[in-house]
């Protein structure tokens, strides 16, 4: 390879042939401003920053005009210097100031050069269209008002990782970076590597920093963090950022992790040890019921286990779901956790709370981590292809299992499966399928809430919320509704992971088991009837208020017809006597006309107190009536969640292991959460029963409603719903 | 409780009740020698017949202390209450032949009268005050909250007044404030009339730029208003029991005082 001689700046350089002028520059100690390059990607022009005068008809940009013999460059003279000025300023006038990294830690490239350039204002005048920010990815915050198109990103994710996901979109104004097919960058096949943040000379894509969370524990070294597979491909510049939100602690045998019913941020990553998972909490539930028998029956409240008390359409669980990458075995709910196994990620995630007490089983060493390191870890494609095999290898048999219509299925056929079925991560917001699109796939849903809503004219109809264990998809699979298309648009209503069945796995399903496709297909047919009732019953009541006040979502709802109530508190009383003094009826709420439609469970069609429940204990029967399961633990997120405040914590003293005190026990309170249960145990709920004045009526809002509607006031007997 | 078309049955009872025993009584009457007493048979009758309603209605308040035995629904027992009390007094007129001869006889007639006087009272004001209640007290709460809600107002009104945020001269901020003490904090102490004449004088007065804070502050002494005006409600809809309830229990007391004593004497 021949050398080159050339002058830059009156200095005599002399470059191997095939070198940008930028780089002879560089190679000789004359510094170019620039933006969109840098030494370790393929230069591309596009900033223009770099331009020089080279002796041709028009300035080059030098980062990629390659040097020529003879060649005379001026990087610096007074029409470069202008031009750079004039482009800087139109830089400048599409970039807030200070951006975000500027705010941060001063550093944004473009800020910088404009103040080297003295540059205090722009002559342009601002973009009056934002650009906007994507706020959807827990590690990486991006604003594309400060995007300045130098594609520094999209070179880091291509080239430097291989990862392809960042490219470009629009054109000239509406131009900006896209991350796949223009997703939400948390939505997208991002696997949070870094590149791009490190790459981005502004404050475009800024690590997110957690703030106000201090974790206890030494804060984990980068070259540790590195040498684990799990952090492979990550930019160590990107973890040193995020150090602080990822600390190494060791914990003794015995030493409790977390508990269960607290509200954590962190997710726990197992490398040394082994560590104990359970529920202190009892495995039961409140049941109300009398001690002595006849018209003397007094109420009193008590936990018992599915075997003492069955409840109506209760279950035969074999299993408990927790926010492990394994289930509590019903009977016994203890499992053991091992190196490489990773726990607490919904309540890291979202912010749920713990779903199950976890102890060290012997001396431990544990990564603990905030969402953005975890959402690093998650989408690092070696532990998310370790922690699905994980998945598949322990849990999904448990999990189909779980599925009373899969109870059948044999463990060859699912073994069969375990190789086929995908685990798809789907961020908050994000439609897993819509309505109308062919049916492809059946899901179970692993981790999260997932909405089913239909679309309609008037607006989107909830039809139902699923956790843990829940299922969908199946419908359109089998062709009812609507012809192998989705009936309903089923979206993420937070970080969701559902396992998905192909169509043709599915179909070899249901071929093999008859029994299994007849349940679905009841099931299927069940829900498809409840829908439609729904729709008409929604059509037909033109109360808007009530809707908006989720009055018609209810099926029954309690009534005060304050034309009578003497506001003597007999029925918030006789609640109270019912269940150990707690009363699950407050003698306030939502007035409409003479009636007040006390605090008590609406028994909601749309109801929000299921979402976000850690271990999945609330759910509803066929009848549409709220359960709420024997491995509630009592902590609370449901009756937050309620907006009708009609979910009440339940207080029971029981007898736990002592910590400490090995083979001693100890009396702790716990929780368990209830609702209004509509006095089941007796003909009449006890809060109309014990009302004096005529005035407490139990109703059906349909035709409670309907009857006010038709100009009829108080309430009739019959509209009682008992 | 609300006297409505479904007391129509009881009313008819009632009254059907009422005219049987009043028949028996005039044929008693006019088929005894010397009169109707209490002493006779069918005068013992009726006492016994009154004081078992006497009994049944003293009831009532421990049927209320055990709302969940399944005792009959508390509505047939008030529905009871009301019209079977109202037949104590024409059974204990008739049990005394309207002859009261002693001084225990006469204390347990007035008390019987007083009982169901302020019974009737009651039941009246019970039907219509929780209309009046519900359609002059919008901003109704549960009246054990009242004093929590009215300091809550009162801190309100206080931080609206202290952080104002208006601009405005410092005098007329000064003069604000002099007027909030001087006739808004006052009437906050005891909301008993309406608020509207003191906010229009005060508006009249005020630069325009606080209308917004008097705005919010008369909603404030609005619901303080409505707050007062339901405590004075749910005192009238309470209060006589106060006359009732123990008379009652005196009657009671009495009633068995002289039930013994007729019978042993």
């Amino acid at each position: 390879m021949s050398d080159l001689h050339l002058t830059i700046d009156g200095q005599a350089v002399m470059v191997p042939s095939g070198t940008t002028v930028f780089d002879a520059a560089r190679l000789n100690g004359i510094a170019i401003p620039t933006l969109c390059h840098q030494q370790n990607e393929t230069p591309v022009g596009v900033c223009r920053l770099c331009v020089v005068e080279a002796g041709g008809r028009v300035l080059s940009a030098s980062c990629v005009r390659p040097a020529e013999e003879g060649m005379t460059v001026a990087t610096n003279s007074d029409k470069v210097r202008s031009v750079r000025r004039t482009l800087l300023e139109l830089l400048m006038a599409d970039h807030p100031s200070p951006c975000a990294r500027q705010a941060q830690s001063g550093d944004c490239e473009l800020e910088t050069l404009a103040r080297l350039d003295g540059l205090a204002s722009s002559r342009f005048s601002k973009r009056l269209s934002p650009r906007g920010q994507d706020d959807s990815s827990p590690a990486i915050a991006v604003d594309h008002e400060a995007c300045i198109l130098c594609d520094r990103c999209i070179r880091g994710c291509g080239e430097i990782r291989n990862n392809f996901v960042l490219g470009r979109r629009g054109k000239g104004f509406n131009a900006g970076i896209a991350f796949d097919l223009n997703r939400p960058m948390g939505n997208s096949a991002c696997v949070s590597c870094g590149e791009c943040v490190v790459s981005c000379p502004t404050g475009a894509l800024t690590n997110k920093f957690v703030v106000q969370t201090e974790l206890g524990g030494e804060p984990a070294e980068v070259e540790d963090l590195l040498k684990l597979p799990y952090f492979q491909n990550v930019s160590g510049t990107f973890l040193e950022l995020n150090r602080n939100a990822v600390v190494r602690r060791d914990f003794r045998a015995g030493d409790i992790i977390c508990r269960e019913g607290e509200y954590g941020s962190t997710a726990f990553y197992i490398l040394e040890g082994k560590a104990q998972v359970y529920l202190s909490t009892p495995i039961a539930h409140v049941h109300t019921d009398g001690s002595n028998s006849g018209f003397l029956r007094r109420l009193g409240s008590r936990l018992l286990g599915r075997k003492q008390d069955r409840r109506e359409d209760e279950r035969d669980r074999r299993t408990i779901p927790i926010d492990a990458s394994v289930d509590l075995p019903y009977d016994n709910p203890v499992a053991e956790l091992g190196p490489g196994d990773l726990f607490g990620e919904m309540t890291c995630m979202s912010l749920y709370p713990r779903s199950a007490t976890v102890r060290a089983a012997t001396d431990c060493t544990m990564y603990e981590m905030l969402r953005n390191v975890l959402d690093i870890m998650q989408r690092n494609k070696n532990i998310k292809g370790r922690l699905d095999d994980n998945y598949k290898r322990r849990a999904l048999e448990d999990h189909l299992k779980n599925v009373p219509l899969f109870a059948s299925l044999t463990p060859a056929f699912i073994d069969s499966l375990r190789d086929r079925v995908e685990l798809v991560r789907f961020g908050k917001g994000d439609v897993i399928c819509r309505q109308g699109d062919i049916a492809d796939s059946f899901y179970l849903i692993r981790i999260g809430f997932v909405k089913v809503s239909e679309d309609h004219p008037q607006g989107e109809l909830v039809l139902n919320y699923l956790g843990r264990g829940g299922y969908f998809g199946e419908i359109g699979l089998l062709g009812m509704g609507s012809g192998g298309r989705r009936t309903a648009t089923c979206s993420a209503l937070d970080h969701v992971e559902v396992v998905r069945i192909g169509a043709e796995d599915f179909h070899r399903m249901v071929d093999a088991f008859p029994d299994v496709k007849r349940s679905l297909e009841a099931v299927a047919a069940q829900h498809l009837e409840q829908n439609r009732q729904r729709l008409a019953r929604a059509a037909d009541v033109p109360l808007d208020a009530f809707l908006a006040q989720g009055l018609m979502e209810a099926q029954s709802l309690l009534v005060l017809d304050l034309g009578k109530c003497t506001r003597c508190d007999s029925c918030v009383r006789a609640c109270a006597d019912a269940h150990d003094g707690v009363t699950r009826l407050i003698r306030e709420g939502l007035r409409f006309e003479n009636f007040l439609i006390a605090t008590s469970c609406r028994q909601c069609r749309d109801p929000l107190c299921m979402v976000g429940c850690p271990v999945g204990s609330i759910r509803r029967r066929q009848s549409l009536e709220v359960i709420i399961e024997d491995w509630c633990i009592g902590c609370g997120l449901c009756a937050k969640n309620c907006p009708y405040g009609n979910i009440t914590l339940h207080p029971f003293e029981v007898s736990v292991d002592s910590q400490g005190a090995a083979g001693h026990r100890a009396v702790v309170t716990k929780q368990k959460a209830t609702s209004c249960d509509l006095c089941t145990e007796h003909a009449e709920p006890s809060c109309v029963y014990a009302c004096p004045h005529d005035a407490a009526h139990r109703v059906d809002p349909n035709e409670f409603f309907r009857s006010i509607i038709s100009g009829q006031s108080g309430v009739s007997e019959k509209t009682d719903a008992h | 409780m609300r006297i409505d078309h479904t007391h129509r049955p009881w009313l008819a009872g009632s009254v059907l009740a009422f005219l049987a025993m009043t028949a028996a009584y005039i044929v008693y009457a006019l088929r005894t020698p010397g009169g109707p007493r209490g002493g006779t048979a069918m005068g013992l009758a009726f006492g016994v017949a009154g004081y078992a309603v006497m009994l049944f209605e003293g009831l009532l308040g421990v049927r209320k202390k055990v709302p969940i035995w399944r005792l009959g629904r508390a509505q047939t027992w008030m529905r009871g209450h009301l019209w079977l009390g109202i037949l104590t007094l024409p059974l204990i007129l008739f049990h005394a032949g309207f002859a009261f001869r002693g001084p225990l006889t006469a204390v347990l007639m007035a008390l019987l009268v007083i009982v169901l006087a302020s019974g009737v009272l009651g039941a009246i004001l019970q039907h219509y005050l929780p209309r009046t209640i519900t359609k002059r007290v919008a901003m109704e709460t549960i009246y054990e909250e009242i004093p929590h809600v009215r300091v809550q107002l009162r801190d309100e009104a206080e931080q609206l007044v202290t952080t104002l945020a208006v601009e405005a001269e410092h005098d007329d901020k000064v003069r604000f404030r002099e007027s909030y003490e001087r006739s808004i904090r006052p009437f906050l102490d005891a909301p008993e009339t309406a608020a509207s004449p003191i906010f229009d004088s005060l508006r009249r007065t005020t630069p325009a730029a606080f209308h917004p804070a008097l705005d919010d502050l008369e909603n404030i002494c609005i619901e303080e208003h409505q707050l007062s005006r339901q405590r004075r409600l749910y005192h009238w809809l309470h209060a006589w029991l106060l006359v009732h309830v123990p008379l009652s229990v005196a009657l009671l007391v009495l009633g068995g005082i002289h039930a013994v004593m007729a019978l042993r004497y």
